[in-house]
């Protein structure tokens, strides 16, 4: 597994794909934080601290890394070359979510470092209560959790698609679209949805979120399925 | 059975893929000998691609078996140091570097950097090694495939038209490949529906058409019978003779005959004996082209045009 491992992680590196993420998470960072703290106008903690969780817009862009990730594998037909290596594609999914989760972690770091040291300064001038070491714990570890299973979830989805078009925009309708209206008509059921734990996740607060440590486990949930799903129908795919 | 699995270094056996109500591949059983160069020849869409998916365990079939060395590809142990394969020349992401696609493959397989640079001065592509592969001219891109497959070492080469898009530089550059290859001892197995391309240099052949067997063999026995064409002033007398010896005669041009069940030692001494000039004697035997295109070339139907006589 560590072969699988190091060889996502050297094809992660070898090319643009996660450094054009990395650039899209910079711009959101920033926007989110520039207008959470100047137009926003955060006077409670929790709102301050939601000013520095990133990871609830960033956890999509990083699900749609894990996605374009493991779906360029089909797209540019890479996924035979390793096959030929390694022939049990179950392990090369498991590690390419691996490698993946552990991108999502350190594109997450990086933001996180972006919004703190924006967000820092700027919320200090802001009335209401100070944040404390663990509002600043709570965000930091809520956004890296979500960025790393975001990343891991998109690669779930994006082996079991296969298709690239098809994966992004399903997935982009999923959580922009599906996730928050049925949060709003059936929030019951809407809370279970990935886009909405994933929020959770990352601190995201309304009357109808998972607590965290429930968002964790239904994303991991998520995880898992697409991971099974995945490893039975690609197990069962003709490689074009 | 045991040494006849040695020899072989594939068998496949009543291998069949049907898509929906397609046969891609129809009941095909063949075997490649271990040490020899095959040619695995049928024209576009005849189901070679499909059969070598297969056996590389990227397809699953509808019935039958693909063995490498006696057993499945999954079941191989240590896949990329028993056989290389190149299927598709795109099989690289367009925005990485020829030596970065190759070093993601060492990695998985365990194999040190030292032996990327090693394959990539093998095809000669160390100057272009950090180009990005989309990058690449079709002949680099055919070379980076073939570097891709000599990571591990490997005793068996699978090719998949490997001369596609090539110029005449690049056929030749693949054609001496192929001869190291097997001068190297290495089975390999290639693909392809240009005759010209690997005629040359191919042990034997497999030829398929519309998923099925049509002929195997030493690509001399596929070269069919020899014939002699025999030039003489007295051409009428020459063919009673040779028909009276049981062998056939036709006309080519106006003062030559093309025998058919003679050679050329034998129509010579029975001209001799018979008193009759020669002013040309010359054996052929049909080229591998015509063999292929007569084994694959689909009889008109009814409501084809036929052409003119």
């Amino acid at each position: 597994m560590s072969r699988v491992l190091s060889s996502e992680l050297l094809k992660l590196r070898t090319t643009r794909t996660a450094l054009g993420f990395a650039g899209v998470g910079v711009l959101l960072v920033l926007l989110v934080v520039l207008v959470g703290t100047l137009a926003g106008n955060p006077t409670t903690a929790i709102d301050k601290r939601q000013v520095l969780s990133i990871g609830d817009p960033l956890a999509a862009v990083l699900l749609l890394f894990g996605v374009v990730g493991a779906t360029s594998e089909y797209r540019h037909r890479t996924v035979a070359a390793g096959a030929l290596i390694v022939p049990s594609r179950l392990r090369l999914s498991i590690g390419r979510m691996v490698a993946y989760g552990l991108a999502g972690l350190g594109v997450g770091a990086l933001m996180l470092i972006v919004s703190f040291a924006i967000g820092i300064p700027l919320l200090s001038g802001a009335s209401g209560p100070s944040l404390t070491a663990s509002d600043y714990a709570q965000a930091a570890g809520g956004s890296l959790l979500a960025c790393g299973l975001g990343a891991m979830l998109g690669v779930g989805i994006g082996v079991l698609v296969a298709n690239q078009v098809a994966a992004v925009i399903g997935t982009l309708v999923i959580v922009f679209v599906v996730d928050p209206v049925l949060l709003g008509v059936l929030p019951h059921v809407g809370k279970f949805l990935f886009g909405n734990a994933l929020s959770a996740v990352a601190g995201r607060s309304t009357s109808h979120e998972l607590a965290f440590g429930a968002a964790v486990a239904v994303i991991l949930g998520w995880t898992a399925l697409a991971l099974a799903l995945a490893g039975w129908v690609d197990s069962r795919r003709d490689i074009a | 059975m045991v040494g006849e699995e040695r020899e072989s270094a594939i068998r496949v056996v009543g291998l069949s893929k049907r898509y929906g109500a397609t046969a891609a591949v129809d009941d095909l059983s063949f075997e490649v000998r271990a040490g020899a160069v095959t040619g695995f020849l049928g024209p576009n869409g005849a189901g070679k691609t499909t059969t070598l998916r297969i056996l590389l365990g990227l397809a699953r079939p509808t019935a039958g078996q693909a063995m490498i060395f006696g057993q499945p590809f999954a079941a191989i142990a240590d896949p990329v140091r028993t056989v290389g394969a190149a299927l598709e020349i795109s099989g690289f992401h367009p925005g990485r570097s020829g030596r970065n696609h190759l070093r993601s493959l060492a990695v998985l397989a365990g194999l040190p950097f030292s032996r990327v640079e090693e394959v990539l001065k093998l095809v000669e592509l160390t100057d272009a090694g950090d180009r990005r592969a989309g990058k690449y001219s079709m002949g680099m891109r055919q070379r980076l495939a073939l570097a891709a497959t000599l990571l591990g070492d490997p005793s068996l080469l699978v090719l998949d038209e490997p001369a596609n898009g090539l110029d005449p530089q690049g056929i030749r550059w693949l054609r001496d490949f192929l001869r190291a290859m097997a001068a190297d001892g290495r089975t390999v197995l290639i693909s392809s529906h240009v005759l010209s391309e690997v005629a040359q240099t191919v042990d034997d052949v497999i030829v398929i058409h519309h998923g099925r067997l049509v002929d195997e063999g030493p690509v001399d026995r596929l070269s069919g019978p020899q014939r002699v064409s025999v030039r003489s002033p007295r051409l009428a007398d020459l063919a009673a003779e040779i028909e009276r010896a049981g062998a056939e005669v036709s006309h080519a041009e106006n003062d030559v005959l093309v025998v058919s069940g003679l050679n050329a030692a034998q129509v010579g001494d029975l001209a001799f004996a018979a008193g009759l000039p020669l002013h040309e004697l010359a054996p052929h035997a049909a080229s591998l082209e015509e063999v292929f295109l007569e084994l694959t070339t689909d009889p008109p139907t009814a409501h084809e045009p036929q052409a003119p006589a």
